[in-house]
């Protein structure tokens, strides 16, 4: 068709479209109903999309539900997962990880926000439904304090102070956490001792040792390491007193000595 | 002699001509490869079927295995860790990741074909490798589908659905081939669901029968891993899974018999002959799916053929593999949630150490003594070789958790990782090699006296079997989450060892005098 008759068409085409947009544009509530349903169904496809992800690559580890499954825990009721928004603190665990407990995921951003999405969709279900799989503050009661002060004269003291480096203990953990760093503190690190070939003594915080090298930080924070044949080392490793607890301990002796250490606030 | 035995026998006569006088066989493995693996194969997830992971290999030993060096590395460009035993097929190398099979040169590391499983929602936590059988190569899926592709192609050939993966279940297992049975276990418990095991057809993919472990009344008893046959006796071996809820004992009172147990099965029909409860009344998930490795010789001045299992509940156990009777019951690592050993040789559990709504203190902990590693049993040396892990934990479970799935949690509070040369006959730990926090690679060990495994920095190592001594390492980045494995090719021995995205081909130098 020749040009003047196209332009016509166009133009026509246009005059309708702007009818039409002027017209829709009188009825506001559709068009908000419109835009708010389809943030919703968006949203709910991030939701699903992470879901898939979540089963694949997080399921086995965080349970199906996100509630906690073989060796990997309930991120559900996770403080970290409680503290954040829109992935700025999960982003980081997914993408690099938890040294020796859980290993790094390289998603893509869509996907990290997909997976994010499904965890705090899980987090506002569980808390909804108050079917929780986890350890409340209030699970953690059934001990005595005064039993569990005089296992603590017994068996910590030698290490601990109440007063000292366990000072505010109860402040700073509770629950759960509280429980588990008072079986065991699994921060702590090992100190060595190590005497070089020259006589020159070094001692720092072991960072790696396998039965091949030694790996240590220095006070000024110089990491150093050295074949294990070409040196004498000593390790210091003051957490194993409670490696020694394990199997002397009755499971009252951990509810009272738990009973105990929550009183200090 | 059962018939497969029989058949077995004459293929194998057959076939050794053909071997020997150089000509390859056209399609294998058959039958007769699978009960006497050709030193250049391994066609079974385990080696052979009776699950020793022992190599007849020689070349190398002691004293050369300081040299040891890579011959080829294979990347998979994947951040998943490799879990799977290749298979070694007529000079070609067959290894998984969850979705994806490659086969590759077992010479060189050239990739000959990758086949990709459709993307899907079943769990992708690990694949241990495909089963293999004349020309084609059985692989589970995710989403728990049996695939069967032609070996030199990687072409489809059939697909079945095993499980139903939005019920919770997926596969993980190597298929495992007797006869013409392609048979497959199933994981998942994370919902009450019910295990079986189920038999295919190697060429159709029909279905031939299905064992359920668990009757109507019970869930759980997941059939994991991949088990062990005898020929002569015709029985298959596997290890269940615990039952369902997980956690919380008191919605299913009594044993839950057939759930964490050893179980003997008759592979043309799937009959059950005998089960040995390794954790009656389990709470703790300590499936007995650890590798229950069959091994014939002296139990106290008597020939036996038995069965150990160095399982995930801590306990170290001998079976009489004819009848399931128990001929010794011993810790070999940290326990503290059994009252003692019953007259039929299991653990008693004690009821105080069920998880409770203020927590348990448990050892081991839920990730186990023993798991998903392979043992080694050196026949040599009589020393059953375990990569084991010694560990403590809470449990915990309330009313309030319910009845399904998990219906509860649990907590790793420490744990160490040692390789321990077990006495079988006494249950006494000859010698212990500490790997560092934890344990999570297979044993393999070599009629030269080796034993090739690996530590919780990701060193590969090789120590010397009868003291454990270190003898070669080599650092491979990453943890190792596979078992070893060894074959022979045009006169050189390689050990296989997957780690993180890369599998690892080692070898002696090829200039070497023991190389030619």
């Amino acid at each position: 068709m020749n040009t003047t008759r196209m332009q016509g068409w166009m133009l026509l085409g246009g005059a309708l479209t702007g009818v039409l947009w002027l017209g829709l544009s009188s009825y506001p509530h559709v068009v908000e109903a419109q835009t708010a349903s389809n943030t919703v169904q968006q949203a709910a496809a991030h939701i699903e999309s992470g879901n898939t992800l979540f089963q694949q690559k997080c399921a086995f580890c965080h349970g199906r539900d996100a509630g906690g499954g073989e060796t990997g825990p309930d991120l559900t009721r996770s403080k970290l997962v409680i503290e954040d928004v829109n992935g700025n603190k999960i982003a980081d665990v997914i993408h690099n990880g938890r040294n020796g407990r859980m290993p790094p995921f390289d998603l893509n951003p869509q996907d990290t926000e997909d997976v994010v999405a499904f965890i705090h969709n899980q987090e506002k279900k569980a808390a909804s439904a108050g079917k929780r799989k986890g350890v409340d503050v209030s699970d953690l009661q059934t001990g005595n304090a005064d039993a569990g002060k005089q296992y603590f004269q017994n068996a910590c003291s030698k290490c601990h102070s109440a007063t000292g480096d366990l000072a505010h203990i109860a402040t700073k953990y509770q629950g759960l956490q509280l429980e588990q760093r008072m079986l065991y503190p699994r921060d702590a690190k090992s100190r060595a001792t190590v005497t070089l070939p020259s006589g020159e003594k070094l001692t720092g915080t072991v960072e790696y040792n396998d039965e091949f090298t030694l790996g240590i930080t220095l006070p000024d924070g110089t990491y150093r390491s050295w074949p294990v044949t070409k040196i004498k080392y000593t390790l210091d490793s003051p957490q194993n007193g409670h490696v020694e607890l394990f199997s002397k301990y009755t499971d009252d002796d951990i509810h009272n000595l738990m009973a105990y250490l929550q009183t200090l606030r | 002699m059962n018939r497969w035995k029989k058949a077995g026998s004459f293929a194998g006569a057959f076939l050794l001509t053909l071997a020997t006088s150089g000509i390859a066989t056209a399609q294998g493995p058959t039958q007769a490869d699978l009960l006497h693996p050709p030193k250049d194969s391994w066609p079974l997830y385990h080696g052979d079927y009776t699950g020793k992971r022992h190599t007849s290999l020689t070349q190398i030993t002691p004293q050369n295995v300081g040299s040891l060096t890579l011959a080829w590395a294979f990347q998979t460009g994947s951040q998943a860790g490799l879990k799977s035993s290749p298979l070694l097929i007529d000079g070609i190398l067959y290894f998984t990741l969850p979705d994806n099979v490659w086969a590759i040169d077992a010479r060189s590391g050239h990739m000959i074909w990758r086949y990709t499983y459709p993307n899907n929602k079943g769990l992708h936590i690990g694949q241990r490798g495909v089963g293999a059988y004349k020309g084609s190569i059985f692989f589970l899926t995710p989403d728990a589908h049996l695939v069967s592709l032609e070996a030199k192609s990687g072409k489809v050939q059939w697909n079945v659905e095993v499980a139903d993966a939005s019920k919770g279940y997926w596969t993980t297992m190597s298929p495992f081939v007797v006869g013409n049975h392609v048979m497959v276990g199933v994981s998942g418990d994370f919902d009450n669901l019910h295990g079986f095991l189920r038999s295919y057809d190697p060429e159709t993919g029909k279905q031939q029968w299905q064992w359920n472990s668990t009757p109507d009344n019970l869930t759980g008893g997941m059939t994991w891993m991949t088990g062990t046959y005898d020929p002569d006796l015709n029985l298959i071996y596997w290890g269940t899974g615990n039952p369902t809820p997980v956690l919380n004992g008191t919605a299913r009172p009594g044993d839950n018999a057939n759930t964490c147990s050893i179980v003997a099965i008759n592979p043309d029909t799937g009959e059950l002959k005998w089960a040995f409860q390794v954790s009656p009344h389990d709470t703790h998930d300590w499936d007995a799916a650890e590798s229950p490795i069959l091994v014939d010789g002296p139990f106290k001045g008597q020939p036996h053929k038995m069965l150990m299992q160095a399982s995930r509940n801590g306990y170290f156990f001998v079976l009489d593999r004819t009848n399931g009777k128990s001929l010794l019951t011993v810790p070999y690592s940290a326990v503290n949630w059994s009252l003692g050993i019953d007259k039929d040789g299991r653990p008693i559990p004690n009821p105080a150490k069920e998880p409770a709504p203020d927590g348990r203190i448990i050892a081991p902990d839920e990730a186990g003594a023993g798991n998903y590693r392979s043992a080694s049993f050196d026949p040599k040396t009589g020393l059953f070789i375990a990569p084991a892990r010694d560990a403590y934990s809470i449990y915990f479970s309330k009313p309030a958790d319910g009845t399904y799935g998990w219906s509860g949690a649990d907590y790793g509070v420490w744990s160490k990782g040692a390789i321990k040369a077990i006495d079988y006959q006494t249950g006494k730990i000859r010698w212990e090699h500490p790997i560092g926090n934890g344990s999570s690679t297979g044993v393999l060990t070599t009629d030269s006296g080796l034993i090739f495994t690996g530590d919780s920095h990701g060193n590969a190592l090789a120590l010397r079997t009868a003291d454990g001594k270190t003898l070669w390492h080599s650092n491979t980045g990453a943890i190792i989450s596979t078992s070893p494995t060894s074959y022979e090719l045009d006169g050189r021995q390689y050990v296989l060892i997957g780690s993180g995205g890369v599998l690892f081909s080692w070898a002696l130098p090829e200039n070497t005098a023991a190389s030619k």
